[in-house]
């Protein structure tokens, strides 16, 4: 078998194509947090196609107010009632939505959760970015550029925010690795552009020599961009996220790096593991992606637009 | 003609007690200030507070709008969502045609047409407009997020974005211009008629329509005003960030109708002044730069924030009942 891995693949193919024949069409339904971010945007079109591929049909749920708890729970008591095949799952809050996970439960309809792992509630599986090494493998990738001297200043997400949490914490470890980086400041810029942007322009009133800036996204490194053009400064931003427009600023040489949190591939997966469990083709329980530090060394592949993308096969987003 | 005489000649009493209000918010911006030049050697620079005015200006072009508004005892809840929808609109407009002057017609263009169906849902339909104004808020979020899709336009001109981060003798350009509204909004407030029928609406309404003030077109007046106002903010929003998305409107409405209530407007109308507004700008622009200088930890930063505007308006108070008994 692992000698020949393109006959395994092939009987796979075969195995699963036979499986899609026998069982076509079943519903997935859905759960993003909201519709503003672009990530969410690209775990949706990761699934559709997903979908497209194994022949089953998806279905949306997104709140009209982003991240609204009240507003997804009762989306969830919608779809009970509509029954569809399986259901892929993203809590708003990891711990609010346990209520709702635990009705679906009960329901019996399987259910996979991506993204945010949920803190209760039983999943056929989870799949997953760890936060904490996407934080620090960027952070990393910024040190290094800076020889491992300088002084760097890190824009927080929300507070109490989950990923913000584990991303900072994966920040401050990677400075700790180099004794000769001096944490200037730690300020929360909410994940948002215009914040990050007047954070920046405060923080650089403050501290005349910033060498280095580690944003907890991607919108918040671009406003920060934004904030030392305008008062013609340089430094070294990193954001995290891997959307298109950090692919963009990266190509123009303004932007270092971006951590990819693999949105389109969790949707993938997230389609796909749930398909499996329906036609009894055997999944993994847990999947971390690997995180990857997108740069001017590699970025190609993410320079397509998310519609354009295409998901790799079960076997070959599992392995590793 | 003569019965607007009489509406001057009748508030001019209140234009010296509106000076004694103005030195009231103007003590809370000098102590705050004093009190951060004394933590922080970076505050008191003039770069810094060149910087704090630029950051200033945005709210303050949403707010002075709203403050017409609020005046007339009314509210209009949409002003975040409507700039985020005018900036995506004109970020699409500036993406396509590469035409900054087509990107400002679109802006204010939607700005103002969102104010004039914010009014009309009020005057014509008679629904309350903080309901209408709510509604609204979601109206345009709903088409922002479609028309957007997740997606995020960016990458403008450098002409362009002069506006929102240029500079002209060392001032930068959006300061200039939130000097020049601030110098129209009071005009047009304190020194014309229609500003004195706007104030006479939110004062006493029955009264406003006996004295023959046409209040229908008033009103859908103030809210075109708020409307194009968060237009004109959603081109320096754009020309500062370089870069629109759906959601950039969501967290602006609540700073903003706060900046014109710690600025002193009634929320029952017939109170308050446009140069109020420009110092409830400021007063929340002064904590945030004041917490970043002084890097205060993430986790106190909602809390101290909360405290600040508390005691601002507690100060602001205070002065004004001395003065007034001086």
């Amino acid at each position: 078998m692992i000698k020949a891995p393109g006959l395994a693949a092939a009987l796979c193919a075969v195995a699963l194509a036979s499986a899609a024949a026998r069982a076509d069409g079943e519903t997935v339904a859905v759960f993003t947090k909201n519709q503003t971010n672009p990530y969410f945007q690209s775990v949706r079109l990761g699934a559709d196609d997903a979908a497209r591929q194994l022949g089953a049909k998806t279905q949306h749920y997104i709140p009209t107010k982003p991240d609204s708890i009240p507003e997804q729970l009762s989306q969830v008591e919608d779809v009970i009632v509509k029954k569809p095949s399986a259901i892929v799952f993203t809590p708003v809050d990891y711990k609010a939505l346990v209520p709702g996970v635990e009705k679906i439960n009960a329901a019996g309809i399987p259910v996979v959760n991506i993204t945010d792992r949920s803190a209760g509630g039983k999943f056929v599986a989870f799949v997953g970015a760890d936060d904490y090494s996407l934080g620090k493998s960027t952070g990393q990738a910024l040190l290094k550029a800076l020889n491992g001297t300088g002084n760097v200043v890190i824009l927080e997400g929300v507070k109490g925010a989950i990923t913000n949490t584990d991303r900072t914490r994966g920040f401050n470890d990677a400075i700790k690795e180099f004794p000769n980086i001096k944490l200037l400041a730690s300020q929360p810029g909410n994940y948002q552009r215009l914040q990050a942007l007047q954070v920046m322009e405060n923080l650089m009133q403050s501290h005349p020599k910033i060498d280095g800036v580690l944003a907890a996204n991607d919108a918040m490194a671009t406003g920060a961009i934004e904030a030392l053009e305008a008062a013609n400064r340089k430094a070294l931003v990193i954001g995290i996220n891997g959307t298109k427009e950090a692919v963009d600023v990266i190509k123009s040489g303004k932007l270092l790096a971006t951590g990819d949190y693999n949105g389109f591939l969790q949707g993938c997966l997230g389609v796909m593991t749930a398909v499996r469990q329906l036609r009894g083709l055997p999944v993994k329980a847990e999947v971390m992606l690997t995180p990857t530090v997108i740069d001017k060394s590699n970025y190609q592949p993410y320079d397509v637009p998310v519609e354009q993308r295409k998901c790799p096969s079960y076997e070959a987003a599992t392995k590793g | 003609m003569s019965g607007a005489t009489t509406l001057a000649d009748e508030t001019r009493p209140g234009a010296s007690q509106d000076l004694i209000a103005a030195g009231g918010r103007i003590a809370v911006v000098v102590l705050i200030g004093i009190a951060l030049s004394l933590v922080s050697q970076s505050f008191l620079t003039a770069n810094n507070l060149l910087n704090v005015l630029r950051q200033a200006s945005l709210t303050f072009f949403m707010a002075s709008g709203l403050t017409l508004v609020i005046l007339t005892a009314k509210i209009d809840l949409s002003v975040g969502a409507n700039v985020g929808l005018s900036a995506c609109l004109a970020a699409a407009a500036i993406k396509a045609t590469g035409s900054p002057a087509l990107g400002v017609l679109v802006a204010i263009g939607t700005g103002s047409l969102i104010g004039l169906a914010n009014g009309l849902c009020v005057q014509a339909l008679r629904i309350p407009s903080f309901i209408a104004t709510y509604g609204m808020l979601w109206v345009l979020q709903g088409f922002t997020y479609y028309y957007m899709g997740g997606e995020t336009i960016h990458g403008f001109p450098p002409g362009f974005r002069a506006l929102g981060s240029g500079y002209a003798f060392g001032i930068p350009i959006p300061v200039y211009l939130m000097v020049v509204f601030l110098v129209i909004g009071g005009f047009f407030t304190r020194r014309t008629t229609w500003g004195q029928e706007i104030y006479a609406i939110g004062a006493n309404p029955e009264a406003a329509r006996l004295s023959g003030i046409p209040i229908n077109r008033r009103i859908l007046l103030v809210f075109i005003l708020s409307g194009g106002m968060a237009g004109l903010a959603s081109l320096i929003f754009l020309a500062r960030l370089n870069s629109a998305e759906g959601d950039i409107g969501e967290t602006l409405t609540l700073p903003t109708i706060a900046a014109v209530l710690i600025g002193g407007t009634s929320l029952f109308g017939g109170v308050g002044t446009v140069f109020g507004t420009f110092i409830g700008a400021l007063i929340l622009t002064l904590i945030l730069n004041g917490l970043n200088l002084l890097a205060i930890n993430a986790n106190w930063q909602p809390l101290v924030t909360g405290l600040m505007i508390l005691l601002a308006v507690f100060i602001d108070m205070k002065v004004r009942a001395r003065s007034e008994v001086g």
